[in-house]
């Protein structure tokens, strides 16, 4: 304890602190609040408007979503009353949509069998490029688009899950948006339309006053508090001594300015949401009656009676705001408010805990004390920079990245999504931590459940307890062995039994895995030669750990042979002569001298065998793959399968913190446990 | 000396790295895992290619097998990997739902193409009815059976069981047939007999306990328990040493299983058809290598020519069936009398007639687990056909639904 007090004695001194007007401003608790208002308010600001424009974008895509679905209606029933002049009446149909005149929107009805473009408004597509036509090669993408779209409704029929979008919304460049869905005869798949039309940016933002005013006011009233306390005990320092007092001010205007912010905010919001929906109603009304005269004159009818199914998210699922005559439905609209301010919410939620990591850190003096840390040990902070940042690229990140996904639902079939959309919050560890089912019953009665956390838990503490101690007895005894005084060729017999380790280990858990084999391995020819029954080493629980244990203890004695061999030859001989005079036997010098002179060297070396034990792939991957049913899977092999033969990613990284934590737990244990003997011993 | 080599060294691979990534006008890479001589056969017809496109130049580069698929699928949507890649079906599925890995070729396909193959293949190279890639060759089991020993294979199971019978003397070791019945995937050639699946065709809907493959594994369990015509823990390394003794007349492997007979004159031919199924063939699953073209390549349109050319040529499918002992999937080179009249090849031919190419969803992984599991029960006698089979369906539609959800 007192080494770490030396250490940091320097924070502590005496420092010239500003004082009057400045002293005040910069004050670190003031700094703090201002710090950690402005940044909640301004992510907060940040999230509103991408909340806005969200909505905004939304509601012009659904509005072009449900002309192209009316569409899609109009263009099925084409179809379906006779292909051969649906080409010519979805031309005529296109010409009389809204923009198609003055080109502010361009239309394509593509037909997927035999890639025909049946109508087209777009001014490329005239004279020879005029449809109906095959498509030409580059416009390979736009089949391909009709093919995938037909592939996600085919996957959402099959698996009843939405998991793959039936309508592409593309942004392209210069504003264009496209806009593409499927069109149906009967329950196949026909075609696809598409429209591009630009949508004018939407830069919607927060109310910059409000936030600028709460940012302002928060600061000033920090300080007001700070001078007010300093007036009281003007000849000390105050965050020195009354850093909660200060702390707590911070708090309450944090989260004053915080919960101002975000109802103003989610008023306006809630507000837009409404009108937008009004507006989208009355899109709808005019596309009903819009595409209803075009069908018409085509000579199909649009089911006039329906239910709004022009109205669909992403997935062609109805929302349900609006009905089949284009009124809005009050009770439904309230509930889509609810849902978009909780999930604003609780974005501000979270924001309000940055800012409050923030405070934290300034107003309870961290912040100080990092500054004059950085500030003594300069040369230090710079010399191992470039450690740091390797360390950062290439372990942190990583770690980062994966302790992330651990709270993803990502899977091989969802991968190309963002992983923003994936989050499953705490469930993988729920599913990990929380399934208690470690016997299952079947007709033959109960049997344990190999699949289970606690079960491959419970193998891989058994497999690194009997793997380290008989790595620790098996190195030992050969240690001592080798260091019997006047033994011949000692050399020799170090490097044959250093040898198994020198081997890449992969190859020496395969040349196991052979001799294990039930017909052909060595071990069994042994077994036989000498009138036993040969054991079929990989379809009982235990023998299979056997032929792990077999294995790993062949790969890890040399190691603690090589790390005792060292301590002993460091043992002073006088220590054996001193015990000789006192008149120790042979038991009690090597109980009372040898094994508390090895403990300094053994102990670390232990627990680093342990954790390489923990998760040793290789032996277990290769020599019984987990064999029976997975019954020695050990908690690395069991994530690597659920990762790369499930191709469940989350869970898999959820099963490697998992991990993590319980050698975390382990390390810091140990480390515990190895200081209080050191101490004991001091 | 050495400081200029080790520059030189690093310039050259610099050069390398450079050249690949800044490939000119229509430099192609095609990935492919041949070895030995299918290895030479192939780059025999690149060379050939080549020399008809002078504006396409295909470079092949053989990539070890154990890495090939992973390699694939970390290196292809990033944009860092071939143009064109070969590789058998059974990965399709989760490229093309990982996405960015693969490209449809629907738009390109043409009549001829199709034409040109040995029917039934496209549906190997299709999935979710948008086909990917093309087959070029396959891969199934077949009866291979010694010639000095069976002077008439049989054609039915009721002959195979008789034949078995004369040949089989337990007590010598002598099993009148063998192979690995205890592996699910030779298994596949008695449960398609059944009429047996593993997953619904009409989706990826787990159907392992389907009493037809109960029925199938029965058959398989009378052969081995009241017929005792095939021995115990059937490995690979005992089938090929009974072959090879000459103690087990019969084996159903596949063409891999030819390079490791020694000293036997060797027949092949289609696997009997199954009495107890009405009279219906075994039907092996088909292994069918495609050639795909890489979502990424920015010649696509070369890249479908090369993958054509080397689907559909006749002389190159004739070069890598005699010279690189491949099975392509061209229809035509099994006319020619060098391929017609070479009894492996004619014999795995025939097998083709009776078989069944591998689902090729991206669940199908899932399945290889549970099901392996289910038959280790079975055949130790350890669970019924059935409780098996259940237990099997029951872990493997947790995993699939575990595996859509994501969680």
């Amino acid at each position: 304890m007192s080494i770490v007090a030396g250490n940091t004695a320097y924070l502590d001194r005496k420092e010239e602190a500003p004082r009057g007007i400045r002293g005040l401003l910069f004050h670190p608790a003031a700094f703090g609040v201002l710090l950690a208002v402005a940044l909640t308010i301004s992510l907060g600001h940040w999230f509103v408007g991408q909340a806005k424009t969200e909505i905004t974008t939304d509601q012009w895509n659904r509005g072009v979503i449900v002309e192209l679905m009316a569409l899609a209606d109009a263009a099925g029933a084409i179809e379906t009353a006779d292909k051969k002049s649906a080409s010519e009446k979805l031309t005529t149909m296109l010409k009389g949509l809204p923009g198609t005149d003055d080109g502010a929107a361009t239309y394509r009805v593509l037909r997927l069998s035999g890639a025909r473009l049946l109508a087209s408004t777009q001014p490329n597509d005239v004279d020879d490029m005029a449809p109906p036509r095959r498509l030409s090669r580059d416009e390979k993408w736009l089949f391909d688009l009709g093919q995938s779209l037909r592939a996600s409704v085919q996957t959402q029929r099959d698996e009843g899950i939405y998991r793959r979008r039936q309508i592409e919304v593309e942004e392209l460049d210069g504003g264009l948006v496209r806009v593409s869905l499927p069109y149906f005869v009967g329950e196949k798949v026909t075609g696809i339309v598409q429209s591009e039309r630009r949508r004018t940016a939407v830069a919607a933002t927060g109310n910059r006053l409000l936030a600028a005013g709460l940012v302002i006011g928060a600061y000033l009233l920090a300080i007001g508090a700070l001078a007010a306390v300093g007036r009281e005990r003007r000849d000390k320092d105050v965050t020195r001594h009354k850093p909660w007092a200060l702390f707590a001010v911070g708090l309450v205007l944090l989260t004053l300015s915080a919960a101002v912010y975000s109802r103003s905010e989610m008023g306006d919001l809630t507000a837009a949401y409404t009108s937008l929906t009004g507006q989208l109603a009355g899109e709808f009304s005019s596309v009903k009656d819009r595409l209803g005269y075009l069908a018409g004159q085509a000579g199909v009818s649009l089911d006039p009676t329906m239910e709004n199914r022009w109205d669909v998210d992403l997935f062609r699922r109805p929302f349900g705001v609006i009905d089949g005559d284009g009124n809005v439905k009050g009770a439904a609209l309230a509930d889509k408010v609810s849902e978009m301010t909780d999930r604003l919410g609780s974005a501000l939620r979270w924001n309000w805990g940055v800012g409050l990591i923030i405070l934290v850190f300034f107003a309870l003096g961290y912040a100080r004390r990092l500054r004059r840390t950085v500030q003594e040990h300069r040369s230090a902070y710079f010399y191992v920079m470039p450690a740091m940042l390797g360390m950062m690229v290439l372990a942190f990140f990583p770690f980062g990245y994966g302790i992330l996904l651990s709270f993803s639902g990502q899977t091989v079939l969802n991968v190309s999504e963002p992983l923003a959309d994936l989050m499953v919050g705490f469930q993988n560890y729920v599913s990990i931590l929380g399934d208690f089912s470690l016997f299952e019953s079947t007709a033959e009665g109960a049997v344990i459940n190999y699949q289970n956390f606690y079960w491959t838990l419970f193998i891989t503490v058994c497999w690194t307890m009997t793997n380290v101690a008989f790595g620790v007895t098996v190195g030992v005894l050969l240690a001592l062995t080798l260091n019997t005084k006047g033994l011949k060729y000692t050399n020799i017999y170090r490097v044959l039994l250093i040898l198994p380790w020198a081997i890449p280990n992969y190859i020496t858990a395969l040349i196991w895995k052979g001799m294990f084999h039930q017909q052909f391995g060595v071990i069994n020819q042994g077994i036989q030669m000498f009138g036993g029954e040969p054991i079929a080493w990989f379809d009982g629980v235990f023998s299979a750990f056997m032929t792990g244990l077999i294995t790993n203890g062949w790969l890890s004695f040399p190691f603690m042979m090589v790390i005792t061999l060292g301590a002993l030859q460091s043992i002073p001989a006088d220590l054996y002569e001193a015990a000789t005079i006192d008149g120790a036997t042979r038991w009690q010098q090597f109980r009372h001298v040898t094994l508390p002179s090895l403990k300094p060297t053994l102990i670390p070396a232990i627990i680093i065998s342990v954790v390489w034990t923990f998760n040793m792939f290789n032996v277990i991957y290769l020599v019984s793959g987990g064999s029976p049913a997975g019954a020695n899977e050990i908690l690395i092999t069991k994530s690597y399968k659920i990762a790369f033969e499930e191709y469940r990613y989350g869970y898999a990284a959820a099963y490697s913190v998992v991990i993590f934590f319980i050698l975390m737990f382990y390390g810091v244990f140990q480390t515990r446990m190895t200081k209080a003997t050191e101490a004991a011993n001091a | 000396m050495n400081i200029r080599r080790n520059f030189f060294a690093a310039l050259a691979g610099l050069w390398l790295v450079f050249s690949w990534t800044s490939a000119t006008a229509a430099d192609l890479v095609v990935w492919h895992a041949y070895r030995g001589a299918e290895r030479t056969a192939f780059e025999k017809v690149v060379g050939i290619f080549n020399a008809a496109n002078p504006d396409i130049n295909v470079k092949s580069l053989p990539v070890p097998y154990d890495a090939y698929a992973d390699k694939i699928t970390a290196a292809v949507p990033r944009g860092r990997g071939p143009d064109v890649f070969i590789f058998a079906q059974d990965r399709l599925g989760g490229w093309v739902e990982g996405g960015q890995t693969v490209e449809p070729i629907d738009f390109f396909l043409e009549d001829e193409t199709i034409e040109a193959l040995l029917p039934g293949m496209m549906e190997a190279m299709t999935y979710r009815e948008t086909v990917y890639g093309l087959p070029i060759a396959y891969k199934s089991p077949a009866m291979i059976y010694n010639k000095a020993i069976i002077k008439n294979p049989p054609q039915t199971t009721d002959e195979l069981v008789q034949v078995a019978k004369e040949h089989t003397a337990a007590a010598g070791g002598r099993y009148g047939l063998v192979y690995q019945y205890s592996d699910f995937y030779y298994h596949s050639a008695l449960l398609n007999a059944f009429g047996g699946r593993v997953f619904d065709p009409e989706g990826p809907t787990p159907t392992v306990d389907d009493p037809k493959n109960i029925q199938s594994i029965d058959l398989m369990m009378k052969w081995f328990k009241e017929d005792g015509i095939v021995p115990p823990d059937p490995s690979s390394t005992l089938v090929t040493a009974l072959f090879n003794e000459g103690k087990s007349p019969i084996v159903f492997n596949g063409p891999w299983f030819i390079s490791e007979i020694e000293g036997i004159d060797v027949g092949v031919t289609a696997m009997p058809t199954v009495n107890e199924a009405g009279g219906a063939p075994m039907k092996p699953w088909l292994t069918v290598e495609g050639i795909y073209v890489s979502a990424q390549s920015g010649h696509k349109e070369e890249a479908y020519a090369f993958a054509t050319f080397i689907a559909t040529d006749d002389e190159s499918a004739f070069i890598r069936a005699v010279e690189g002992r491949q099975l392509p999937s061209h229809a035509g080179v099994y006319d020619r009398p060098e391929v017609s009249g070479d009894p492996v090849l004619a014999g795995f031919r025939e097998q083709f007639n009776n078989s069944i190419p591998m689902p090729n969803y991206a669940e199908m992984t899932l399945m290889w687990s549970p099901v392996t599991t289910a038959m280790n029960k079975i055949t130790k006698g350890s669970a019924s056909s059935e409780a098996g089979l259940k237990a099997a369906q029951a872990e493997l539609s947790a995993s699939v639904a575990a595996l859509r959800t994501g969680r």
